[in-house]
């Protein structure tokens, strides 16, 4: 277990600047996905801490040890590949006992460490199979034990569910978080899948172009987004984002938001040009509603409903139980967003305000 | 094959069409080949077990369809069996496949280690590492023989070393002849091998590389265990073209020594040649080549039959 | 993966050290390619490693100018076996391709051939000199010895088999899905393989012929035996090019290598890409 700290962390491939001034510190045990869309930096970071890449400013610190320079091997690191890198011409035990032997361990201790962690995968009854062939559920766990069985204090995880069929990735998900809980290292996990950081992490680090946006639990994450980006990028569908202006209404300050109305009242801290945000989760139907919109779409969906809403430049999502009655294609609703779930953006930084 | 009709449910017609015209097509398109294949296979080889079986030349003066005026039965081949120059070419070819292809397998895999990643300057030296497998055998042949001129530029860097004029007659030389002729194979094939190891070596999984390096492997290590063994398949086909290439050389030694001095340089291909063209025995050259064609089709479908069965 | 500088001045030391080595007789041929008469001529301590007064003399007295400085004149000129090399190596090219392409077209769609392809790997494996008897005999009833087309014949039979290979693995590769597409719109066949695959197949085509060619280009046993005079190629007339008044014309020969090894070089550079595919009878694509 190892507490990991970039401090003012930077990478650039000549003119590319792929990362750029990343401060994180991971704690010990600590599950962190690092999420964002692909050419966010993320796996430039990823491979940073694995020692693949030498940062061109800042520090990575091990516990308070810097480990710029510091070649791979010595690192402690245990790395998953995104396709596992499993040694395919060797057997089950082979890649289990492979760190062992280039470490040096003695033959008797190899043994043992590998029938233990053969036994804590269920792998046990695979060890002498060849490694080629097995199925993608197996390669992830025979991929975890082979870093595990070194003793790694930090595990690296590169997008490890992104081979893996939908219908399937809910098990590895399942599989990957218990054997966190078991190994109890400090583990950092790379992915572009809003949905395996929030339900796998301890905290989420969102990052786009090389930036890292907001830090946070998932929760955190998910209801206050630090800005535009993060609200859309975290939860199916994503945060709805509308443009409008907070004017002065009858019982305190409004957003209005032209043809499709205006919201409830809102705590602002002046008037003028603003993003509205709410969660499509937050629309309620409402004949009296103060906003409206035209529904261009509906989507039904064994348990919901997706509306798809539009009115002037905005558009929108709403998601609803599946009892709800809404209109058809075509005709409008009518609707309110409680002012606790109201999230307001600044127009020109989209920052949250 | 896919053939687009059989998967529609139509009538059984359209279908047979079909898949006749498919065959048609087959049948005309691979025919070239097939009569090209049995006409430098089939006739000769039959024409040759004829002519094997007796005493016929050239120079009799009858044509070789009347060869059965020469009849001399298995003479040709117990003679063959006989015979110590043919033997001590075959054992002369061998030793240079014994020594070329070892040597060109570690310096191509050298060489490949040197290129597998990449560096300032990789291309343009890629490209001139290549240069020597592209030059024409007999002109690489003829360069060694202006090299190796007792006159010439070997000597002259040997003498600057030696520090007094060296005048080595390296091509009348038995002993040293082979180690010139032999030095002429490595220099020319040496990047074939490499230019092979080099695209098996490129070819193994980088991440499988990574993961050998985070879990502790030392560079040997990683050679040994994740490199070697998934090149295997690539360096059993480099080193089978080129024990097969080996067999059959010919240009660079004739060109250089014509086989000489004596027989030091004759390897299989000159014996049968100078058999060919000097002695003229030619009912004796066609028994010595069918044996050839022979061991070499044994040895070769068994090759491959294990191969076969490996993969 | 991070080397060390240790490790990179390893490297460069190393290549450099091989290329010095590798590059010797070739510079060493060019040199003498550009040498009068009296130095290349020199031997011993003489020697210079490069032209002192480098002159074309040699490439004119291969082609029939007379070089002041040698009495000798050339009974026949380089002119002819440089045609000879050309067209032999040439149409031997296309036929090899011509036959080649249709067999592995045939065999890569439609299953036709049979163990053709084995039948091909173990032609490939022989040595010609063990079928050069029976040849030499067909060749001569045929009225082909001594002619490029008899040539022309025999390295198109040789190098089927690469065309073959070489062309089998590049349509393996081609998705057939286009041709499928053609065939649901009423092509034939036919005409799918003449207007739809052969034009898309145009670079694996030309890569192979290259590669083709440049074997023709090199062969020199072939010719040795079944030319006399009229039709010998580069390679044997390069043989001949010494005379006992003169011994070996060194200059001479190291100009008509030039010229020989020029063509395959630059081919083989174009083709780059392609080589370990053709070399490896396209078990190995890059």
């Amino acid at each position: 277990m190892t507490e990991i700290v970039l401090d003012n962390l930077g990478k650039s491939f000549g003119d590319f600047t792929a990362l750029k001034d990343m401060n994180l510190t991971i704690a010990q045990g600590e599950f962190v996905a690092l999420l964002g869309p692909s050419g966010c930096g993320k796996s430039t970071t990823m491979n940073m801490i694995a020692g693949m890449l030498e940062p061109s400013e800042g520090q990575i610190r091990f516990d308070g040890k810097p480990m710029n320079g510091m070649p791979m091997a010595r690192r402690g690191v245990g790395f998953v590949f995104q396709n596992y890198a499993i040694f395919t011409h060797m057997t089950v035990r082979e890649n289990l006992a492979y760190g062992l032997k280039a470490q040096g361990v003695s033959r008797a201790e190899t043994q043992r460490r590998v029938g233990e962690i053969a036994q804590l995968l269920q792998l046990t009854d695979l060890l002498d199979r060849r490694a080629a062939g097995l199925s993608v559920n197996i390669l992830q766990r025979l991929a975890i034990g082979r870093s595990a069985v070194v003793e790694p204090s930090i595990f690296l995880l590169d997008e490890p569910l992104s081979n893996v069929d939908a219908a399937f990735r809910a098990v590895m998900r399942q599989e990957l978080k218990s054997l966190q809980r078991q190994f109890k290292q400090t583990m950092v996990y790379v992915t572009h899948d809003q949905l395996e950081a929030m339900t796998m992490a301890d905290r989420i680090a969102v990052m786009d172009h090389g930036k890292l946006l907001q830090v946070g639990t998932p929760i955190e994450v998910y209801n206050h987004p630090a800005d535009t980006f993060v609200a859309r990028f975290i939860g199916a569908p994503g945060m709805n984002l509308l443009d409008g202006r907070i004017t002065g209404g009858d019982s305190g300050p409004v957003v209005d938001l032209g043809a499709a109305g205006h919201s409830g009242p809102v705590t602002a801290p002046g008037t003028g040009p603003v993003i509205f945000g709410f969660r499509p989760e937050e629309v309620h139907p409402d004949p009296n509603g103060p906003i409206q919109m035209a529904i261009t779409m509906v989507e039904r969906i064994g348990a919901r409903i997706i509306l798809h809403l539009a009115e002037g430049p905005h558009v929108a999502k709403a998601v609803l139980d599946a009892e709800t009655q809404v209109p058809d294609q075509g005709g409008m609703i009518r609707f309110s967003v409680p002012a606790a779930s109201v999230r307001l953006f600044d127009a020109q930084t989209e920052r949250a305000l | 094959m896919t053939d687009l009709t059989s998967s529609l449910p139509t009538e059984t017609a359209p279908e047979d069409q079909g898949k006749s015209e498919s065959a048609r097509l087959g049948f005309w398109l691979t025919l070239p080949t097939q009569l090209l294949v049995l006409f430098i296979a089939l006739f000769p080889i039959l024409m040759q077990l004829y002519i094997s079986l007796t005493d016929w030349s050239p120079l009799d003066g009858i044509p070789w369809y009347r060869a059965y005026e020469l009849w001399i039965g298995l003479l040709n081949y117990i003679d063959l069996w006989n015979d110590p120059r043919f033997w001590g070419a075959m054992w002369r070819t061998c030793i240079v496949m014994a020594i070329c292809v070892p040597a060109q397998f570690l310096l191509g895999l050298g060489l490949a280690i040197l290129f597998v990643d990449e560096f300032p300057g990789k291309r343009v030296l890629y490209s001139t590492a290549l240069l020597p497998m592209m030059v024409v055998p007999a002109v690489a042949g003829y360069m060694f023989f202006m090299l190796f001129q007792s006159g010439g530029p070997v000597n002259n860097i040997l003498s600057f070393f030696a520090g007094s004029p060296v005048t080595i007659a390296w091509l009348s030389d038995p002993n040293l002849a082979l180690f010139a002729v032999i030095l002429s194979d490595i220099w020319q094939w040496t990047p074939l091998m490499f230019l092979i190891l080099l695209a098996g070596m490129v070819s193994v999984p980088q991440d499988q590389q990574m993961a050998a390096v985070l879990l502790g492997a030392s560079w040997w290590r990683r050679f040994r265990t994740i490199v070697l063994p998934r090149m295997k398949t690539i360096i059993i086909i480099a080193i089978a073209i080129r024990v097969i290439e080996n067999f059959k050389v010919f240009d660079n030694f004739y060109i250089m020594t014509g086989g000489g001095p004596g027989v030091a340089t004759e390897t299989i291909s000159i014996h049968i040649y100078k058999v060919t063209q000097q002695d003229l025995i030619w009912g004796y050259v066609a028994a010595m080549a069918l044996a050839i064609l022979i061991v070499l089709s044994v040895v070769s479908g068994l090759a491959i039959s294990r191969m076969r069965k490996a993969s | 993966m991070q080397r060390s500088l240790s490790f990179e001045i390893f490297r460069y030391t190393a290549i450099a050290l091989f290329l010095a080595l590798s590059l010797i007789p070739t510079l060493w041929m060019v040199s003498m390619a550009f040498k009068p008469i009296a130095e290349w001529q020199a031997s011993g301590a003489d020697l210079t490693w490069w032209p002192e007064n480098p002159t074309l003399d040699n490439f004119r007295f291969i082609f029939g100018q007379s070089a002041s400085e040698l009495i000798v004149a050339l009974e026949r000129t380089a002119g002819r076996p440089i045609l000879a090399s050309l067209l032999s190596a040439t149409f031997g090219t296309l036929i090899a391709m011509f036959a080649g392409t249709s067999a592995a077209y045939g065999l890569s769609r439609f299953g036709a051939g049979g163990n053709l392809p084995l039948a091909l790997v173990q032609l490939r494996l022989f040595p010609p000199m063990a079928v050069m008897i029976p040849v030499m005999i067909m060749w001569a009833f045929l009225g082909m010895i001594d002619s490029w087309w008899g040539l022309a014949l025999i390295y198109g039979i040789v190098t089927l088999p690469f065309a073959f290979w070489l062309m089998k693995t590049f349509f393996d590769d081609m998705p057939r899905e286009i041709e499928d597409a053609a065939l649901v719109e009423g092509c034939s066949r036919w005409r799918v393989f003449l207007r739809i695959t052969l034009p898309m197949m145009r670079p694996a085509l030309a890569s192979s012929a290259l590669f083709i060619f440049i074997l023709n280009w090199s062969d020199y046993l072939i010719a040795l035996l079944l030319t006399t005079r009229d039709w010998v190629t580069i390679p044997v007339y390069m043989a001949s090019l010494s005379s006992s008044m003169t011994g070996q014309l060194y200059g001479a020969k190291a100009a008509l290598g030039l010229i020989a090894a020029v063509p395959p070089v630059i081919m083989g550079i174009a083709i780059q890409k392609q080589l370990v595919r053709g070399l490896t009878f396209g078990a190995l694509k890059e």
